[in-house]
């Protein structure tokens, strides 16, 4: 089922499995977020059975985060790295949690603020294309299932690598290809049939589940993105795959 | 790092294991004090088989961080089979223990040591969550019952286990008894040095017919 046609007339991009302009991506994608914000984290458990955050804290160790750094945590959305991350890096760090959709970012500045983290972050509202930050300024950059929703993936790695401290490191999280055929025709069945129908029946939206589950057909595999991000300017690049390759966390440190 | 396995399925036994252990240092506050006492201490658990390389780091609130990766120097790296860790892990003189396995450690064995002592001693309030969720008298009630299950169980496995040895040595005398062995064994050593001994007198000798010719 994976749609390995990455080639794109110029000035289009993809939104799932359509093609779009590259304009209108970013609206498409924001009418996503907003109608599945305020059930997102539920979905994502739901959808996952929870492993979800057994990638993310796998993640968060990768990070090596010490306290007093500051931690990027770009398409943050409900806020699950920044919070964990601003324990690590204490009053004298900072945590910015970024996310380009507003709903998103207002349920997790919310969600954080309740669960008492507070004092050394930040939420920014903004583009992971541009970021709005000096360069050489973070220690650290996350950001786990959101670059295959940004329109530019290698402006955006750019942008990453720009923020970045000499030596500080970028963790992309993502979900990518099966290495298992069999593993891969069951995930299929299972986003494509199944997925859907929980939208439908949890947040009564089957049409973002189902471009969510091809946004992920769409996203490069495993060796695609450890070569962009290797173009972007990051050195020791190198990938783990997690649950038999349905999920890869990047890691590349800036030169 | 976690060796040749899936991130997912060490970290999500390192999360039960993790939560399981500092829930039972929330019952026993004083060795949680202890414990914060060796904060910052990282200690790197090698298995070779299975292949896994486990980090527990003591953090300073008492509790026990495990992580299948992390860029810290271990103060303590152990190294060895799943045998030799479960062996330490259960014996009553972890020193001699460490002694004598297979265990390889690299750097300061004092922190392992502490962990293991802070383990053997550790005496969690396990009556605590149940007074909690049911009160003074139904608490004390259920933990005690369960104390009573608890021990009924120590006394039947060990009671088992010794009629078993008994049943296989002496009445299905399905095995010799441990001093026969023994001898049997000391036995075929003295037989071996003598096969030893007769070799080389037959090599000596040998040498000598070969040096008259």
């Amino acid at each position: 089922m994976r749609n390995d046609d990455t080639a794109e007339e110029p000035g289009t991009t993809h939104f799932g499995f359509k093609t779009v302009d590259r304009d209108q991506k970013e609206s498409l994608v924001r009418g996503v977020f907003d109608s599945v914000a305020s059930r997102y984290d539920l979905m994502n458990d739901l959808m996952s059975a929870g492993i979800h955050r057994l990638w993310k804290r796998f993640t968060i160790e990768l990070s090596s985060v010490r306290p007093g750094q500051t931690v990027l945590d770009i398409a943050g959305g409900t806020g699950d790295l920044a919070a964990r991350f601003s324990r690590l890096v204490g009053d004298e760090g900072r945590v910015v949690l970024a996310d380009i959709n507003d709903s998103m970012l207002r349920v997790g500045r919310d969600r954080l603020i309740d669960s008492g983290a507070v004092g050394n972050l930040h939420t920014v509202q903004c583009d992971a294309q541009s970021l709005p930050f000096p360069n050489d300024s973070v220690d650290c950059i996350t950001i786990a299932f959101g670059l295959r929703n940004v329109t530019d993936k290698d402006m955006a790695l750019r942008s990453m690598e720009r923020v970045l401290k000499p030596g500080g490191r970028l963790l992309v999280l993502e979900f990518s290809k099966p290495v298992n055929p069999l593993l891969e025709k069951v995930y299929d069945t299972y986003s494509f049939r199944v997925l859907p129908i929980m939208g439908q029946l949890v947040a009564n939206d089957p049409d973002s589940y189902r471009y969510l589950a091809e946004s992920i057909r769409k996203h490069p595999d495993q060796e695609t993105l450890l070569g962009m991000m290797e173009d972007a300017g990051f050195v020791s690049c190198e990938y783990h795959n997690m649950t038999g390759g349905i999920v890869a966390v990047h890691k590349g440190i800036k030169a | 790092m976690s060796g040749s396995h899936d991130p997912t399925v060490v970290t999500a036994v390192l999360m039960a294991a993790e939560a399981a252990i500092n829930r039972a240092l929330e019952l026993d506050p004083a060795s949680a004090r202890d414990l914060a006492d060796m904060a910052g201490t990282v200690l790197a658990i090698e298995c070779l088989s299975p292949d896994v390389e486990v980090f527990a780091i003591v953090e300073a609130e008492g509790k026990l961080h495990l992580t299948p990766y992390s860029e810290r120097k271990a103060d303590t790296r152990v190294r060895g089979t799943l045998n030799d860790f479960l062996a330490l892990a259960t014996a009553e003189d972890p020193a001699a223990t460490l002694i004598n396995s297979d265990l390889e450690i690299v750097g300061n064995t004092a922190p392992l040591l502490a962990l293991q002592t802070l383990v053997s001693k550790m005496q969690p309030d396990w009556e605590a969550p149940l007074v909690n969720v049911l009160g003074d008298v139904g608490g004390h009630q259920l933990a005690n019952l369960l104390r009573q299950i608890f021990r009924w169980g120590q006394k039947s496995t060990q009671s088992l286990r010794r009629q078993l040895s008994e049943f296989i040595l002496e009445e299905g005398r399905l095995s010799p008894p441990a001093a026969e062995l023994d001898a049997f064994f000391k036995e075929i050593d003295v037989l071996g040095l003598r096969v030893d001994r007769l070799e080389s007198r037959l090599k000596r000798l040998g040498q000598r017919l070969a040096g008259r010719r």
